[in-house]
């Protein structure tokens, strides 16, 4: 715990950290904003391809959808400011000369990296919930509150949640989301134990997602056979809390897939650090 | 000297040896540290000093031999025996963004748990209270150098191992760590291992030594026995020179070697270097100046007759 304490306070110590959440505040302001002085555009282009077919009243282009629109970004922008410092966490101890001050140390190295681990895992995880609360929090002032109407156009089909259940799917789906960035943060953490700088994980990391991404998604048989092998394809799962049925069973296998990704980079991470020469 | 059998041993390695690929970093050390001592490492870079005190630190996993401390063997039981060492291995890196304080805070805090008088108090010792809030990136190599000693003072360890901690420093902070090093250990009663790759500071500091070269442990024991062996060759420069050089001829612990331009080169027997300076005066030679020779080379050639590259 007192390891942890310490790991959060480094972190947070360093203005590094402050960029992700000083550009996350920036993104989310200015796409409200443009999204406000654009509602009539936009809201004409989400009803035209259903309004034929149906009558709607209320407030449609609500709080609710601005967060789940922004939400949609999240596997872009996000793992960028991730990794900036999940890929930085270990391997700046070995530049700035500091882990050998840290690893002579009487507690072991499974203690110290387990920490670091953690803290990762604890600025992932506050730097997602700062999403969530500055997009509902900013969308709800800016345009107010109402049903969720989600258009999955791939599928053909619309989704109305009702007003009253909107926050506790927001609140499971940015759970979901939490978790698909941790996959992201352990594989920089990885990286970060073998690098002994920090550019390295960090372009590395965001290879791996951008390829990962970019292989899932080619309209093509051969590519299409890849994609369940491909971690990012299971990152979107947040989506499915958004959708009616919520599909449990979908959600369940995603969560475990991630999660076993976890837990792999995270032993991996860990037996590398432990048996590590430090020669820097 | 004697009374040293019956001390207790501190740190022994038993063939501690490192392999990188094909080379041998340390190759079958058998050292042997004793409470009290200021133990000097000496060899020149690349010997393997760094590489033998990573392994003493645990920043680097041993080929093969074992090292035990306070009687315990470091890998079983890593714990006990980190919590009562502290270390600096090549240069002194803190967290540049955080105060003096708060690495102290931190780094003291990973082997017990530490007070903030304490904290000031380490500082103190190092001549740093007044710098103790301002961030250390904004500290020269001295300053970095002598909060090093102070983080190695908070945990209030018992055996302090540096890896060259006089290295990049200029005269005034070497003379300012040689004197702490050596206060930690006669009035902090702590043990002292350090490493070296100058002769002079062996002679100043410590009190046992060990030599290495390409690995290899070439000589340990007392400083006074393994340097007093040697003859030793000194520069003097003296007024008049004929006259001292025809005083100097009738001395049978003294050999001239070379007088030229007021200078005079001569080797002197191992305890007779204060009795020259003496007998020059005592004869109304001027004595200008007067300064040893010898340089880790020479040390190197003699000790290893001649066998040892370095």
């Amino acid at each position: 715990m007192k390891l942890f304490r310490f790991e959060t306070y480094k972190i947070f110590s360093r203005w590094r950290t402050y960029i992700s959440f000083g550009f996350i505040a920036l993104i989310v302001i200015m796409t409200e904003v443009v999204m406000k002085l654009s509602a009539h555009e936009i809201l004409y282009r989400m009803m035209r391809s259903f309004q034929k077919d149906f009558l709607i009243f209320g407030n449609v282009l609500n709080g609710w959808f601005i967060t789940a629109f922004i939400m949609n970004s999240l596997h872009i922008h996000i793992p960028f400011f991730i990794t900036l410092v999940a890929g930085d966490i270990v391997s700046n101890e070995a530049t700035s000369g500091t882990v050998r001050l840290l690893l002579i140390r009487p507690p072991s190295r499974s203690k110290i990296i387990t920490a670091k681990y953690l803290t990762t895992l604890f600025y992932t995880t506050g730097l997602v919930i700062f999403l969530g609360l500055i997009c509902i929090t900013l969308g709800l002032l800016l345009f107010g509150n109402g049903d969720l109407i989600m258009n999955y156009q791939t599928k053909f089909r619309i989704v109305f949640i009702p007003q009253a259940e909107v926050p506790l799917r927001m609140l499971l789906a940015f759970t979901a989301a939490v978790w698909s960035m941790t996959v992201v943060a352990s594989l920089a953490f990885l990286f970060s134990t073998l690098a002994e700088n920090s550019i390295g994980p960090i372009i590395g990391t965001m290879a791996v997602v951008i390829v990962f991404l970019v292989v899932g998604n080619f309209p093509f048989d051969f590519f299409r056979m890849l994609s369940p092998y491909l971690f990012t394809t299971y990152m979107v799962f947040w989506q499915r809390f958004l959708d009616d049925p919520i599909p449990w069973q979908e959600i369940a296998k995603s969560a475990v897939i991630l999660g076993l990704h976890n837990t792999g980079l995270f032993l991996i991470a860990f037996i590398v650090f432990n048996r590590k020469d430090i020669t820097s | 000297m004697e009374a040293y059998s019956s001390k207790e041993v501190v740190l022994r390695t038993h063939g501690l040896s490192k392999k990188f690929g094909k080379r041998w970093a340390a190759k079958n050390l058998n050292l042997e540290v004793y409470r009290g001592d200021v133990f000097c490492f000496l060899g020149p870079n690349g010997a393997g000093k760094s590489t033998t005190i990573r392994m003493i630190l645990t920043l680097l996993t041993p080929s093969a031999g074992s090292i035990e401390i306070f009687g315990m063997d470091l890998h079983k039981h890593r714990r006990a025996v980190l919590s009562q060492v502290c270390g600096i291995v090549e240069k002194p890196d803190f967290y540049l963004y955080l105060s003096a304080y708060k690495n102290l805070e931190i780094l003291g805090s990973m082997t017990r748990r530490v007070q903030k008088d304490e904290i000031m108090e380490a500082l103190e010792v190092v001549g740093l209270t007044s710098r103790a809030f301002e961030k250390v990136k904004t500290f020269s190599h001295g300053m970095k150098q002598r909060l090093g000693i102070a983080q190695a003072l908070l945990t209030k360890p018992q055996l302090i191992i540096l890896d060259e901690p006089t290295t990049g420093l200029d005269p005034q902070g070497m003379k300012e760590v040689r004197g702490l090093i050596k206060k930690l250990a006669s009035e902090g009663g702590m043990t002292v291992f350090l490493s070296s790759h100058l002769l002079s500071e062996v002679e100043l500091v410590a009190t046992r030594m060990a030599v290495i070269n390409r690995g290899e442990l070439i000589a340990q024991g007392f400083v006074s026995e393994l340097l007093g062996k040697e003859s030793m060759e000194y520069s003097v420069q003296v007024s008049p020179l004929d006259s001292a050089v025809e005083l100097l001829a009738k001395l049978t612990w003294v050999e001239v070697l070379a007088a030229e331009d007021g200078k005079i080169e001569l080797r002197v027997e191992p305890g007779h270097a204060s009795e020259l300076n003496r007998f020059l005066v005592s004869n109304q030679i001027e004595v200008l100046s007067f300064y040893p020779h010898r340089t880790l080379e020479d040390f190197f050639l003699k000790i290893t007759e001649g066998t040892s590259e370095i």
